[in-house]
C-alpha cells in the first residue's frame, strides 16, 4: 500500500514504515535509546532525502520518549531537576545544531555531513558496545577477568579528570540522585549532545547515558529515566525549530512512524523484562556496526548521475 | 472525452470555414487537477490555419530556479562540488512546429525563445563553458522526464487546413498557470500569434499539508510536536490499562 508523502514528495510503503517505526519504538523500550539512528539512515536508504530523515526521526522521538518516559514517571526513577539542567544545555545545543544544519543545507553539504557524522558515531560506540558485550558474554563463560591489569592506567587518568570536574564553580546538589557537581557539567554535556540531536535526527540517549553513569555518576536506575525526560525536549525544540526555518518534517511519515513506534515502545519495555540482556547488547552491537558500514560504502560508492538537479523552494 | 474530443473537432471544421482569420485553435481542457494519483494526462489541441506559413506550438511551464550541483570526489568519498543556480527557467516546455528542421534558428524564432537552441537560461556565473555543460545537463534532465521536449515533434495535419497536437504532461509537472503559444510564421513575420492558458492545480489533502508546511509553519511545527506527545502519552495509557505494567 502506498501513499504520498506531502514534504518529502515522494510515494512510500505504508508497511515497510510501520515496521521501521516498531523496530525503532522496541529499541527505544528495551535500551532506553530512541531508535534515532535506526530510523534516519534506514529512511534515507528508502530513498527520503536526508533532511527530512533528520527532521522527521526528531519528531518520530517526542512520541517514543513521551511514552517511555511515563513508565519510568510511575516507578519514580526520574531526577527532574537534574532533567532540567539538561534540558538547559539541550536546549542550547538543539537550536545551534539547526542553524549549522540550515547553513549546511544552503551550502549543500548536509548530506555528507550527516554521513560522515553517523559513521562515526555509530562506528565508534558500536565497537565500544561490541567489546563489552562480547568481555561480559566471555567472562560468564569461562569465568576469566582480564579487566583489572590494563585499565588501572586508564582508570587513574579518567579519575583525575573527574576530580577536575568536581573543582568547577556552580556546585548544585540533586536531591534525587544524591550526587552534587557543577552545574556547568551537566550543562556543556548537553550541548554538545543537542547539536548532534538536530544534526543526526537522534535522541541521544546512546552518547547520553553513558555520559550520565560515567561522568555525571548518578545511579544507573534512574539514569534511562532522565535520559527520556530530557530527550522530549530537545527533540521537541528540533522538530519545532526544523519546521519553521527549513520546512523538513513531513507530519505524514511522521505520523505513521509515531503510532507504530509508541506501540513499539510499549511492547519493548516489557520484553525487556524477559530477554537475556548480553545477548540483547550484543545484537544492538552488531545493528549499530551494521547500520555504519552501509553509511560508510555510501560516501564511497560512485552516485548513479554526477549531476544533481533539484529545484530551489 | 472522445464526445468531447468530436465537438471540438466539428466546431473547427465550421469555425474554419466561416471565419477568414489566419489561425484559430482551442484546446480540450483548461485545467488539470494534481492529486496523489495523479499519473501524468495528455491535453488535445484542435487549430485551422488560414493562411501561408509555418505553426509553431509552445508550451511552457511556470517558471523556477534550479541548482545544479556537480559530485566530487575527495579522498574517495563523494560531496557535492560545483553548483550553479539557474534562475527563472522554465520547468516546463514542449514544442511542437511544421519546419522540417527542428534545430532551424533565425532571429525571430531566437527572440521568441522558440527551440531549444533558442531558451536562454540566467545564472549569476561567468564561466561560459562551465554555464554550457551545466545547462546541458539541466536540459538533459528535463527532457528525461519529459518535461522539455524541444526535439522533433511534428505537427499532424487532418487535411489543408485542419491541424491536431497531442500535449503531454508527466506526473512530476510543477503547479501553476502553463500557456500554449500557437504561431503563424511565414518566412520571418509573425503572421498570428494566440496565446490559450491551463491551470495546473494540486488538490487533496497532500496538497493543503504542504502548503499549510510553509504557509504557517509556526503552527505546523507545533502541531508536530503535540500530535507526537499525546499519541507517546495515548499509546502508554491503553497499554497500562488493557495489558498491564
Amino acid at each position: 500500500m502506498q501513499i504520498y508523502l506531502p514534504i518529502a514528495e515522494i510515494p512510500v510503503n505504508v508497511l515497510v514504515i510501520l515496521m521501521l517505526g516498531l523496530a525503532t519504538g522496541l529499541l527505544a523500550g528495551m535500551f532506553g535509546i530512541g531508535g534515532g539512528f535506526l530510523a534516519t539512515p534506514f529512511l534515507m536508504f528508502i530513498g527520503i532525502s536526508p533532511a527530512i530523515a533528520v527532521s522527521t526521526s526528531a519528531n518520530q522521538i517526542i512520541s517514543a520518549s513521551a511514552s517511555g518516559l511515563l513508565a519510568h514517571l510511575r516507578k519514580g526513577n526520574v531526577d527532574i531537576k537534574m532533567g532540567i539542567f539538561l534540558m538547559i544545555g539541550g536546549f542550547i545545543g538543539s537550536t545551534l545544531g539547526v542553524s549549522i544544519f540550515r547553513i549546511l543545507q544552503k551550502a549543500g553539504q548536509i548530506d555528507i555531513v550527516v554521513g560522515i557524522t553517523y559513521v562515526l558515531f555509530l562506528g565508534s560506540i558500536g565497537v565500544l558496545m561490541l567489546i563489552e558485550s562480547v568481555k561480559v558474554i566471555v567472562k560468564r563463560k569461562y569465568d576469566l577477568s582480564f579487566e583489572e591489569e590494563a585499565k588501572t592506567n586508564e582508570n587513574l587518568r579518567f579519575q583525575k579528570f573527574l576530580n577536575k570536574l568536581d573543582n568547577l564553580p556552580f556546585k548544585v546538589f540533586f536531591p534525587k540522585s544524591s550526587i552534587s557537581i557543577s552545574a556547568l557539567v551537566p550543562i556543556i554535556l548537553s550541548i554538545g549532545i543537542g547539536i548532534l540531536v538536530a544534526l543526526m535526527g537522534i535522541g541521544g540517549g546512546f552518547l547520553m547515558i553513558p555520559a550520565m553513569i560515567y561522568i555525571l555518576r548518578m545511579p544507573s536506575n534512574i539514569v534511562v529515566g532522565t535520559s527520556l525526560f530530557q530527550i522530549i525536549f530537545i527533540a521537541s525544540n528540533t522538530t519545532f525549530l526544523q519546521a519553521i526555518t527549513n520546512h523538513t518534517v513531513d507530519i505524514v511519515l511522521a505520523f505513521l512512524m509515531i503510532v507504530s513506534s509508541a506501540i513499539g515502545a510499549q511492547i519493548g519495555t516489557r520484553l525487556g523484562y524477559k530477554i537475556n540482556a548480553d545477548k540483547m547488547r550484543t545484537f544492538l552491537a552488531l545493528l549499530l556496526l551494521a547500520v555504519c558500514l552501509k553509511m560508510f560504502w555510501n560516501l564511497f560508492t560512485t552516485p548513479a548521475g554526477l549531476y544533481v538537479i533539484e529545484i530551489l523552494k | 472525452m472522445k464526445k468531447l474530443f468530436l465537438t471540438l473537432f466539428l466546431i473547427f471544421c465550421t469555425l474554419s470555414h466561416v471565419f477568414a482569420r489566419p489561425i484559430i485553435s482551442g484546446i480540450s481542457t483548461n485545467e488539470i487537477n494534481i492529486d496523489t494519483n495523479f499519473n501524468g494526462t495528455k491535453i488535445l489541441l484542435f487549430g485551422a490555419k488560414g493562411d501561408a506559413g509555418n505553426i509553431i506550438v509552445a508550451v511552457r511551464g511556470p517558471k523556477k530556479n534550479f541548482i545544479v550541483t556537480k559530485k566530487q570526489k575527495l579522498l574517495g568519498v563523494w560531496y557535492n562540488g560545483k553548483r550553479i543556480i539557474f534562475k527563472d527557467s522554465f520547468s516546463y516546455y514542449s514544442l511542437f512546429s511544421t519546419f522540417d528542421d527542428n534545430r532551424v534558428t533565425n532571429h525571430l524564432l531566437s527572440q521568441l525563445e522558440l527551440g531549444t537552441n533558442n531558451l536562454k537560461f540566467n545564472t549569476n556565473e561567468n564561466n561560459a563553458n562551465e554555464n554550457n555543460e551545466f545547462q546541458l545537463q539541466l536540459v538533459n534532465k528535463l527532457e528525461r522526464d519529459k518535461l522539455y521536449s524541444t526535439g522533433a515533434n511534428k505537427i499532424e495535419f487532418l487535411d489543408e487546413t485542419l491541424f491536431k497536437v497531442i500535449l503531454n504532461f508527466p506526473k512530476t509537472i510543477s503547479r501553476g498557470v502553463y500557456t500554449v503559444e500557437i504561431y503563424l510564421i511565414n518566412e520571418d513575420d509573425l503572421v498570428s500569434f494566440q496565446s490559450i492558458p491551463i491551470y495546473v492545480n494540486q488538490v487533496g489533502i497532500g496538497a493543503d499539508i504542504s502548503d499549510y508546511a510553509y504557509q504557517q509553519p509556526l503552527l505546523y511545527g507545533l502541531l508536530s510536536v503535540i500530535i507526537a506527545l499525546v499519541i507517546g502519552w495515548i499509546a502508554n495509557y491503553l497499554f497500562v490499562r488493557f495489558i498491564g505494567k
